[in-house]
């Protein structure tokens, strides 16, 4: 294919990015640096005051920290339970195989906010969670899991498993059978086939899934909104607080630019993993 | 073969059924030590999965595989100790060369000091020993069959299974690796199972062939034993081409029949045991069998008809002729390529030895 036409295919995407994307957030970089006076609003001048703001007070640096910890765990949680989801649906020639595709897909189907609210039901003080631990005698007082971090994790762990299984099944599928076959004849028992071949040539799905997820549950607003509380923020909320509630609009600018930069940051560095995985793969 | 040592690998009545279909059908099957042994039939036909129940892949619906005297029909697959060769390399993309053959001594608990000098020299065998460090992808397909097989063999299995391991590979490098596969077996003496739907792939390599047709063994034999006297009309038609008479034994004649076909010909034919008077047959003879010999002219063949050539065609080692004898029926006829070519139209004789008529039981062509 001649370069030229391979720009011709790609240009209206670009122009979409460029449009909807690119000129939004470049015009968010001179906001951020405008100083802002409360019941004035945004002065001209210059100021990094909200960038060291976000880097040196505790209170941004915990909700960052506490924005980053979500994300992992999130996507080490939807990885755990989404894998052998996954690799029994990728694998199976059940007859149940299609019926639990369709309950893993069956989630994304539903509207968010409404899946959120049945968290809710789920983890609140005198919610079905609670109400069973108690009857089973499992606990004496109810158990916080609502407005916290676990609630959160709960949530959206749920939430973002489709997503997880969706690209693994594609990897799983992948893989050859001869070759796991093939390692199993020269003398590795199905667990030492799992380990040695199955698992390092999934690595490009469990990257890729890993990446998705991340970045979803980073920046997902509604889910935290909603399980979180009022109180306990992550920094796409709070990010949403700076702008609507409290207008302040730089702020929220420096805020959602630092956001950007991890998501992206970390898309690079895994995409130079990936690169080195993908090379033997 | 010798009868004194016991079979190195012998299948005993086995069975296997992928819902109604009956892909093996109460297969037997020794194959003695150091034998080569080859699997043909037409893709679809058991083979492959004759082949993947020997390496435990798939669980026989009934009969025994025993290795060296001993049942292994319900050892799992990683404690067999065979190797096996796939079609698709199915090499480790994820490791170097050096750590795919090395794979299976790993797993054997082999220290890396007594690792390394063996898969060397493996890699030297088929010689890829300056590769070692590459990754799969990195080689040609030739390379990687060469890196499947080394895998396959470091660890000294006691039987090697071959699933059509030419069969990717463009015509060239698959002769030269028959060649290496060949020198390989012969040097190291391993028994070999080979399958194929590749005839000349196996009358070439192997000491042994075993015609495979729906999941059931249809003769077993040598190459020139299967090729020259095949024992059904399947095993006639599917290894090399053949020209089939269907017609009725007409009179025994010492160590001839007569046979009489359809539409008036008759052809002597040496006789095999258990053919009586009147009963149909089938007469296959080889194109390569026929002669071509000019009107008038020719030997003292019994069989010997005029034929007008209907069709030439040149293939460098061979020419093929079909030619259509006076009573319409068209034969096909292929003449050494040195020889001179009879061109299109020519009234021509052909003929053919009565012990090159493979007579087979049953009427229909």
């Amino acid at each position: 294919m001649t370069r030229g036409r391979g720009w011709g295919l790609l240009a209206p995407s670009l122009l979409l990015l460029l449009v909807a994307f690119l000129v939004p957030v470049g015009m968010m970089v001179p906001t951020s640096f405008r100083p802002y006076v409360p019941l004035v609003g945004i002065t001209r001048g210059f100021t990094a005051g909200h960038y060291v703001k976000l880097v040196t007070d505790l209170y941004y640096l915990e909700i960052i920290g506490r924005t980053l910890a979500l994300g992992f765990t999130v996507t080490l949680l939807t990885l755990v339970i989404g894998y052998p989801v996954a690799f029994f649906l990728a694998r199976s020639r059940s007859r149940w195989r299609s019926w639990l595709t369709i309950l893993v897909v069956f989630p994304l189907l539903l509207n968010l906010v409404v899946r959120t609210f049945g968290w809710i039901a789920l983890l609140a003080q005198n919610g079905l969670v609670n109400q069973a631990l108690r009857a089973l005698g499992l606990v004496d007082a109810p158990v916080k899991l609502l407005f916290n971090f676990a609630g959160l994790l709960i949530g959206m762990t749920h939430i973002f498993l489709p997503f997880m299984v969706l690209v693994l099944i594609g990897a799983i599928q992948n893989i050859p059978r001869d070759v796991e076959d093939a390692s199993r004849v020269l003398g590795a028992s199905w667990g030492a086939t799992f380990v040695r071949v199955t698992l390092p040539l999934s690595a490009p799905g469990i990257l890729s899934g890993s990446i998705l997820v991340f970045v979803l549950a980073i920046s997902a607003l509604v889910t935290p909104r909603l399980l979180g509380g009022p109180t306990y923020r992550v920094m796409s909320t709070l990010i949403y607080d700076e702008f609507l509630q409290r207008l302040n609009w730089p702020a929220g600018s420096a805020q959602a630019l630092l956001l950007t930069v991890m998501v992206l940051a970390l898309i690079l560095i895994s995409g130079i993993l990936a690169r080195r995985v993908g090379a033997r793969v | 073969m010798s009868v004194a040592r016991p079979p190195a690998l012998s299948l005993r009545r086995l069975r296997k059924t992928f819902g109604a279909v009956v892909a093996v059908d109460d297969v037997s099957l020794d194959a003695a030590p150091g034998e080569f042994l080859s699997l043909l039939g037409p893709s679809g036909c058991g083979k492959s999965t004759i082949l993947r129940m020997v390496a435990g892949l798939v669980e026989p619906d009934g009969g025994q595989v025993v290795l060296a005297g001993e049942d292994i029909t319900r050892v799992p697959v990683h404690r067999r100790n065979l190797g096996l060769v796939f079609q698709s390399y199915a090499l480790f993309p994820h490791m170097t060369v050096f750590e795919n053959v090395a794979f299976g001594l790993r797993r054997r608990g082999v220290g890396e000091t007594a690792l390394r000098p063996r898969v060397e020299r493996m890699l030297d065998l088929v010689r890829l020993g300056p590769l070692g460090a590459r990754h799969p992808h990195e080689l040609s397909g030739g390379q990687q069959q060469r890196v499947a097989l080394a895998r396959a063999l470091v660890t000294e299995p006691r039987v090697l299974l071959l699933d059509e391991p030419l069969s990717n590979l463009d015509a060239l490098l698959r002769d030269e690796m028959r060649v290496e596969l060949k020198r390989l077996q012969e040097s190291l003496g391993t028994t070999m199972i080979f399958v194929t739907h590749d005839q000349a792939e196996a009358l070439m390599l192997s000491d042994r062939v075993a015609v495979v047709d729906q999941g059931r063994v249809e003769q077993v034999g040598r190459p020139e034993e299967v090729y020259r006297s095949p024992a059904t009309p399947f095993v006639a038609r599917f290894l090399g081409r053949a020209n089939f008479l269907a017609g009725v034994v007409a009179e025994r004649d010492g160590g001839e029949v007569v046979v009489a076909f359809d539409g008036g010909l008759t052809v002597r034919a040496a006789s095999r045991e258990g053919l009586a008077q009147g009963q149909r047959v089938q007469a296959a003879v080889r194109p390569e069998s026929i002669r071509l010999v000019p009107a008038g002219g020719g030997t003292s063949l019994p069989n010997r008809f005029p034929a007008t050539v209907v069709f030439h065609a040149f293939a460098g080692q061979a020419h093929h002729y079909v030619v259509q004898l006076d009573d319409g029926r068209e034969i096909e006829v292929v003449a050494p390529g040195a020889e001179f070519p009879v061109a299109r139209g020519a009234k021509v004789q052909v003929e053919w030895a009565p012990e090159d008529v493979i007579l087979l039981p049953g009427g229909e062509a």
